[in-house]
């Protein structure tokens, strides 16, 4: 699973602490990240998905080093990140940007268009002072806006194009890796279409790798090679693209894919829809075993005990279920449990 | 007669820039029980449609129609008084975000309470009970305990549940909900959709859904609205609208969507350029600017254009007058007469 891989992370934990009282004791931790790996090839885009508080937006900030690791180990092109010095973390963030949800508070609002993209440009010794100009020109036509955009401020685009300067931005080092952490998820649909277009032609022009982090299991279906699915901390399902959708192994896999309304009455009125009870269990005080045993339809004794590890059932796919593991490889059929 | 009826629609801004046209003559009609969609992206005028019809707005804004009826009452000709008696008890409304729109310093008990002995007259321990009842009805479990909790002690999803306890406790014959699945995840946005279809079933309240998700309106609603601009563009049935969009807009809606049961990898079709700017909308239509059929006439106001059963649009490509200006590849669309229900 890890050869050639542009990134692996190996059990990879984040905990963030939480402090009360007058001498701030140290009283739990938010169990962010809890012991996930995987790796992502070159080239390929992970998709990444899971509800609020699954850690997936932490994996992101995780890979770049924007967030100190707990435990764990992660290496890009086979150097481990996490022992590098300032100086080589510099270094290295030429090589992977970070693209945010909300282009709104990603930009600042003092900065001009130009100065925004030629920031990076600046800091890392691209660009001689002359040819700045020119890159910037250059960058503002490769994610689709006019070269007069750059002596406006973010406050006079829409959010779109705001979504575009932060693409722009990112791409000014020439990067080999971006992490696209809900790049459209602030963005209304028609406008939404062209950032994802504009993200799959730039992947193809420049061979970038992307991490791509959302909540929306239809633009991860669109534009991943391989999905990822996280759930409290923990990765529950890891399978290319059509065979997670086809196929899906996991309970909570296949509730979310289920919960997902497809925009076409016609097929809506065929779908069983899979409703889950209860809500999502706290990263602070996930529950023992299995975290998604007080939810799953087809729990047991063993969900509650013990912990699934995350086998692999059929090649390059992988799940975290005791349920599978004892049905030989197969998901349960949670449309048919009344 | 229509449980309520929308004429001539016209909500402006005073704002340092000018004013701005958020909704720009609009007009429909909803019948008693029925789930309408009202879906269009943000500026559309979609919640403000429901703010001015509910007479929430500030006084930046100006509201005039030739008629907003409601159960045969004129509700422009509404003292303050009489809009505050018809707000919550006939006509509810829920938002997207049930952490601002609960009161942070009163209980969920108090707060459901509060509305049923205001409009129904219930005393306090008649109205514990009916809060008692509403929250089991939307499925918060142990749910005389949880009456005392306050909203920070909730789940963005049973809040969202406690928020629809509190709409539904004095039985409306209309619901709007403004974005109530917007802010949650997937798995809850199943719970609540399903809790809300449960109880349409059981109280028979009409439904106004505003949402941004068409799949939401797909899974959810009988007839869809589409606005654009500060008006409808296109309305129909949920199976008119998905399988036979006439209005460019909606088509170019539906084909910019990434699909979950779509298993060829096609392009996406963006629609091209931005949303209108409200300060200054053409005369004739909105979406022009953005339309790849765009035609002289374009540019002149639109009527609706009546497709039969209830589907119409707005939208020249269907005029008779206009079939020497349709570009080629949109030569063989018939032509229909204007007018339509709604209008």
């Amino acid at each position: 699973m890890n050869n050639g891989a542009l990134v692996v992370a190996t059990d990879l934990f984040k905990y963030f602490p939480i402090h009360a009282g007058l001498t701030s004791r140290h009283v739990a931790d938010v169990r962010a990240v809890d012991g996930v790996s995987f790796a992502i090839q070159e080239g390929e885009t992970l998709g990444l998905v899971g509800e609020s508080g699954s850690g997936k937006t932490t994996i992101g900030r995780l890979l770049l080093r924007l967030l100190p690791v707990t435990k764990g180990e992660i290496q890009f092109e086979g150097q481990s990140i996490l022992s590098m010095n300032r100086g080589e973390i510099r270094r290295l963030r030429r090589s992977m940007q970070i693209i945010f949800q909300d282009p709104y508070a990603s930009l600042n609002p003092r900065m001009t268009i130009r100065e925004i993209i030629a920031e990076p440009l600046r800091i890392h010794g691209l660009a001689e002072v002359r040819q700045v100009d020119e890159r910037v020109q250059e960058l503002l036509k490769l994610v689709g806006l006019q070269p007069y955009h750059a002596n406006r401020y973010p406050h006079e685009f829409s959010g779109g194009q705001r979504q575009r300067v932060g693409v722009a931005r990112a791409l000014a080092v020439k990067p080999k890796f971006i992490v696209c952490d809900e790049p459209v998820s602030a963005l209304d649909v028609s406008i939404q279409a062209q950032v994802i277009n504009l993200l799959e032609e730039l992947q193809e022009q420049f061979r970038l790798t992307y991490l791509f982090i959302a909540h929306d299991l239809s633009v991860v279906r669109h534009i991943s090679t391989r999905v990822a699915v996280m759930y409290v901390g923990k990765l529950v399902e890891v399978a290319d693209r059509d065979e997670l959708y086809r196929n899906p192994l996991h309970p909570y896999t296949q509730a979310l894919l289920s919960a997902i309304p497809i925009p076409d009455p016609a097929v809506e009125k065929r779908r069983k829809r899979i409703v889950l009870t209860g809500d999502i269990p706290s990263p602070v005080n996930p529950p023992s075993g299995c975290r998604f045993h007080t939810r799953c339809p087809v729990a047991f004794d063993r969900c509650i005990a013990e912990e699934p590890p995350l086998r692999e059932y059929a090649p390059g796919h992988f799940a975290a279920c005791h349920w599978v593991e004892e049905h030989g490889g197969k998901g349960p059929d949670l449309a048919s449990i009344p | 007669m229509p449980l309520l009826e929308v004429e001539n629609l016209k909500t402006t801004f005073r704002t340092e820039d000018g004013p701005v046209t958020a909704v720009n003559g609009l007009s429909f009609k909803l019948e008693a029980g029925e789930t309408l969609g009202i879906v269009g992206e943000s500026g559309s005028g979609k919640s403000v449609t429901a703010l001015s019809i509910m007479r929430l707005l500030g006084r930046t804004a100006t509201v005039t129609a030739d008629r907003i009826s409601f159960n045969g009452e004129n509700l422009p000709a509404k003292s303050e008084a009489e809009m505050r008696r018809i707000r919550g008890y006939e006509i509810a409304m829920i938002f997207q975000d049930p952490m601002t729109s609960l009161n942070p310093v009163l209980t969920i008990g108090e707060q459901i309470s509060e509305a049923v002995r205001l409009h129904l007259g219930l005393g306090k321990n008649e109205a514990r009970d009916r809060a008692i009842e509403m929250l089991k009805k939307v499925r918060i479990p142990l749910p005389d305990k949880r009456l005392g909790d306050y909203p920070h002690q909730f789940s963005g999803g049973m809040r969202q549940r406690v928020m629809i306890a509190m709409a539904l406790s004095c039985n409306p014959q209309l619901l709007i909900a403004d974005e109530p699945t917007t802010a949650l995840d997937v798995t809850i946005q199943a719970q609540v959709l399903e809790l809300m279809a449960d109880l349409q079933r059981e109280t028979g309240a009409a439904i106004i859904l505003i949402t941004h998700d068409l799949g939401v309106v797909a899974e959810f609603c009988r007839n869809v609205m589409v606005m654009y601009g500060g008006n409808m563009v296109e309305y129909g049935t949920a199976d008119q609208i998905f399988s036979q969009p006439r209005m460019p807009y909606t088509q170019g809606l539906l084909a910019s969507l990434p699909r979950l049961d779509q298993t060829e990898h096609r392009r996406l079709e963006p629609i091209p350029g931005q949303p209108p700017n409200l300060l200054r909308l053409p005369p004739g239509c909105a979406f022009a600017r953005r339309c790849t059929y765009r035609m002289p006439i374009c540019d002149n106001p639109v009527p609706l254009y009546d497709f039969g059963a209830g589907h119409v649009a707005r939208c020249y490509l269907y005029d008779e007058r206009a079939c020497d200006q349709r570009p080629p590849e949109a030569k063989d669309l018939p032509t229909v007469p204007a007018g339509g229900h709604t209008q």
